[in-house]
């Protein structure tokens, strides 16, 4: 096993401005194999300039790594304008210690992210392998799509402590999430695949929908689509759930998604 | 050496216009123009490589409202092709709608240096103007849409052709437009009231029909020394069965007599206008009659409006159909309407080579250029990017020079391509001298812009250059589509803008625009109206209406003349 510290240096996320970092050269596929002064030349973008590393991060490096699969990347200090962490990550693990900016663990292909305070938009956008546990809450746009795109997510699996701001899931086509607090509106926009598990409540859950599930365990779901018909009830684990086929919108033929209701 | 001398050794020279085929010859430029011979030059060895006169579109959209609206409306188009800057270049990004930067660099790229923006909405045309001057290096026009102009109708209604004709010579005059982009006469209109029109059908409202319009505009437009014919984008376009609709189109203008060697129209995208069938279920290629009726007859040039398969952002003023494309695909659309003059829209598509309606279509562009035995009567485009980005060009060539290449591919398409189209059938090979005729030397000349320099080498003409890194004997496909999409070098006015597939220089462009000059008596009749209608319907006033001229920084001015 391999440990890379990387602690953000004050100076960088100090100034008024607050420049924010791209980090997504720093994954552990990318990283495996390189010395730490090598670790310390590679070039990230901070604001409209590339600089290294080294210069933006104090770095240290212990122990060893015989591939990608036994790096763990440990991000420290004030995260909150780091964006792409775990950006395109293909294995590994990356544990961040705070909140931190948008884009953070998007095209993930496999390996872990762990964010152990929020996380900004666009989570786990267009995900399609891995895992991203996210301890906090998670912004608008959690494992959706790129603007304009038509496939979010696509595999994977995501974990939310905490509640989840809007469009979670747009596009979703494949993978699991599970969020375990509350959902604002518009989960499951336009989804197609995949399982959606909501804790807490949602609010108009699913519009769009052509295939994929979404259970929402809270006792509040606010304005379900009207475009969605109630086809009876289902027991799991226990409980009774209100089953909803749609959306009917989509027309009757595409209306292929479900959605479960207490 | 001479500053602005160039000398282009050795090259294997493919000038059609002035008849070389293939010969090798050298090349001299002075001060950005060709001449007889040059004292000191830089030179430039082109032994054993293709030279060709800088490329020339006669049909593609790359600037205005909705290229711009398509940009906006695609940010998922804008992920591809990024390319960071350079000391010289600006960034590059998007496929099917690039932006300005890309436009520019990629055509140049691939030879060209000449391109006509084939639909502005004169309402919209400071824009098209303001986006042009945006796009480096390339020479560029733009065809005015005059067709579903409320005014136009008028005029065509009461018959008076005259008072038409001036009405055109002002709008060309005000947006600064090269001719007359006719867009699904009429039908643009009716969209308006939610309908379509037919050839034959009557505009709702103003009770004229497209076949009307179409032969009004052309007798008007050749009551000028016009360099371009009219510029049409027929009825029903994209609809199975639509072929005899294309041919009695082209009927519209026999008998009118151009002013000067070219035909009375030039249809574009023809491939989108040669479809047989009823319904998408039974649709088949007719590129046969489309072909057959080029052949027979003198009075229409065409474009090809090839498939390139992949995805794409379709845009066009013909609204109705971009209804109807939204109807088969279920994605996000978009349609605009232009006052008193036209209207859009837009929505993106996917060609795919499994689908049986996208194989006919991919092989009717290739047939139409197949099958049209006189290259002089076609150019190849892909009406950009309807049927495809035109950094696809390449790939058309290359199928277009190489029956194995063709063979090879139609195995990976869907079957129907073996039993709705004559494709598979057919053996013709492009030469070189060909590929140069439908990528330059026939654009050029229909536009009327070799009697200004462009797509050819003779002596006068504008040191505009492409060099292809190829052997003139090569037959392999692939290497064929690599050298003509990137270049060895592209010079343009005498400067070398691109070198081994790189841009080294980024120019300014020029615009070319045409001043028809009317009869006085004429334009002041046809004033009063005009001047009423600005009052009563327009949102703009009439002084603010024409580009001024701080909008063409680097003019080219060509006069057209009253004839008659």
């Amino acid at each position: 096993m391999q440990t890379i510290k990387l602690k953000i240096k004050e100076e960088v996320t100090s100034g008024a401005a607050k420049i924010p970092v791209e980090v997504d050269p720093l994954t552990p596929d990318k990283l495996a194999g390189k010395t730490e002064a090598e670790i310390k030349a590679v070039k990230v973008w901070w604001g409209n300039k590339e600089e290294n590393t080294g210069d933006l991060f104090d770095v240290s490096v212990e122990g060893e790594a015989g591939s990608a699969e036994e790096v763990k990347i440990v991000l420290e200090g004030d995260l909150s304008r780091v964006k792409h962490i775990g950006d395109g990550m293909k294995a590994g693990e990356i544990e961040a210690q705070g909140d931190v900016d948008m884009h953070c663990g998007a095209m993930m292909q496999g390996g872990r992210v762990t964010v152990k305070g929020n996380a900004d938009c666009w989570a786990g956008r267009e995900m399609r392998g891995g895992e991203l546990i996210i301890e906090g809450d998670a912004g608008a746009n959690l494992c959706a799509m790129y603007r304009g795109e038509m496939t979010g997510m696509t595999g994977g699996k995501v974990i939310v402590g905490g509640n989840a701001d809007e469009c979670a899931a747009q596009y979703m086509a494949g993978g699991e999430i599970l969020i375990k607090g509350n959902t604002n509106i518009l989960a499951g926009l336009n989804m197609s695949g995949g399982k959606i598990v909501i804790e807490g409540d949602a609010v108009m859950p699913c519009a769009d929908m052509t295939g994929g599930e979404m259970m929402v365990k809270g006792s509040k779901v606010r304005d379900i689509i009207p475009s969605f018909r109630l086809v009876g009830t289902e027991s799991i684990d226990g409980v009774e759930y209100k089953k909803y086929i749609g959306d009917l919108a989509m027309t009757e033929k595409k209306a292929k998604g479900v959605l479960y209701v207490k | 050496m001479e500053e602005g001398e160039l000398l282009i050794r050795n090259g294997v020279v493919y000038d059609p216009i002035n008849g070389v085929k293939g010969e090798k010859k050298d090349i001299c430029i002075r001060d950005g123009k060709v001449v007889e011979e040059v004292k000191n030059p830089k030179i430039i060895d082109a032994e054993g490589r293709v030279v060709m006169p800088g490329g020339v579109d006669i049909h593609s959209h790359i600037a205005g409202a909705k290229v711009n609206a398509g940009r906006l409306f695609r940010p998922e188009d804008g992920r591809k092709g990024v390319k960071a800057r350079t000391k010289v270049c600006r960034p590059e990004s998007g496929y099917s709608v690039p932006n300005t930067f890309a436009t520019g660099y990629r055509y140049a790229r691939m030879g060209y240096t000449f391109v006509m923006e084939a639909a502005m909405p004169p309402l919209a045309a400071r824009h098209t103007h303001e986006e042009m001057v945006d796009i480096p290096i390339l020479d560029n026009a733009a065809l005015p849409l005059i067709d579903n102009n409320w005014m136009t109708m008028d005029y065509v209604k009461s018959g008076d052709t005259d008072l038409l004709a001036a009405y055109i010579a002002w709008m060309i005059k005000a947006t600064k437009g090269y001719g007359v982009k006719v867009v699904n006469p009429g039908g643009t209109e009716a969209w308006a009231w939610a309908k379509n029109c037919d050839l034959n059908d009557a505009v709702p409202y103003f009770d004229v029909t497209p076949a009307e319009i179409v032969k009004n505009l052309a007798v008007a437009n050749e009551k000028f020394e016009m360099p371009h014919s009219i510029h049409v984008h027929g009825n029903m376009l994209g609809h199975p069965g639509n072929y005899g609709v294309t041919t009695s189109t082209y009927d519209l203008v026999k008998g009118i007599k151009p002013y000067r060697d070219r035909p009375a129209m030039h249809a574009t995208h023809t491939q989108f206008h040669a479809y047989g069938g009823t319904r998408w279920g039974d649709f088949e290629s007719k590129a046969d009659v489309i072909a057959d009726y080029i052949n027979k007859n003198e009075n229409v040039s065409i474009d090809l409006g090839s498939i390139i398969l992949g995805d794409t952002t379709t845009m066009t003023a013909d609204g109705p159909m971009e209804y109807s494309l939204y109807q088969i695909t279920g994605r996000k659309w978009t349609n605009h309407d232009v006052e008193l003059e036209t209207g859009s829209g837009i929505t993106p598509f996917l060609y795919s080579g499994k689908s049986p309606v996208n194989t006919i279509q991919w092989a009717i562009g290739q047939e139409l250029a197949l099958l049209v035995k006189d290259p002089w009567k076609l150019a190849l485009t892909t009406d950009h990017p309807n049927a495809g980005p035109f950094i696809g060009y390449p790939i058309i060539i290359s199928m277009l020079m190489s029956k194995r290449r063709r063979d090879e591919s139609a195995e990976d398409m869907h079957k129907v391509i073996f039993d709705r189209a004559e494709y598979s059938s057919i053996d013709r090979e492009y030469d070189l001298n060909e590929i140069a005729i439908i990528t330059r030397g026939m654009a050029a000349k229909t536009l009327g812009l070799h009697e200004h320099g462009k797509g050819h080498l003779g002596v006068g003409a504008d040191g505009d250059v492409a060099i292809y890194d190829i052997l003139p004997e090569e037959r392999d496909a692939g290497k064929i589509q690599k050298a003509f999409l990137n270049t060895k070098y592209t010079i343009k006015g005498g400067e070398i803008v691109v070198k081994d597939g790189e841009v080294v220089a980024t120019p300014a462009g020029k615009t070319y625009f045409v001043t028809p000059e009317c009869d006085e008596k004429l334009t002041d009749e046809m004033m009063v109206t005009l001047k009423d209608r600005f009052e009563h319907y327009y949102s703009v006033n009439f002084n603010n209406y024409p580009v001024q001229d701080a909008y063409v920084p680097n003019p080219y001015e060509i006069k057209a003349p009253w004839r008659s």
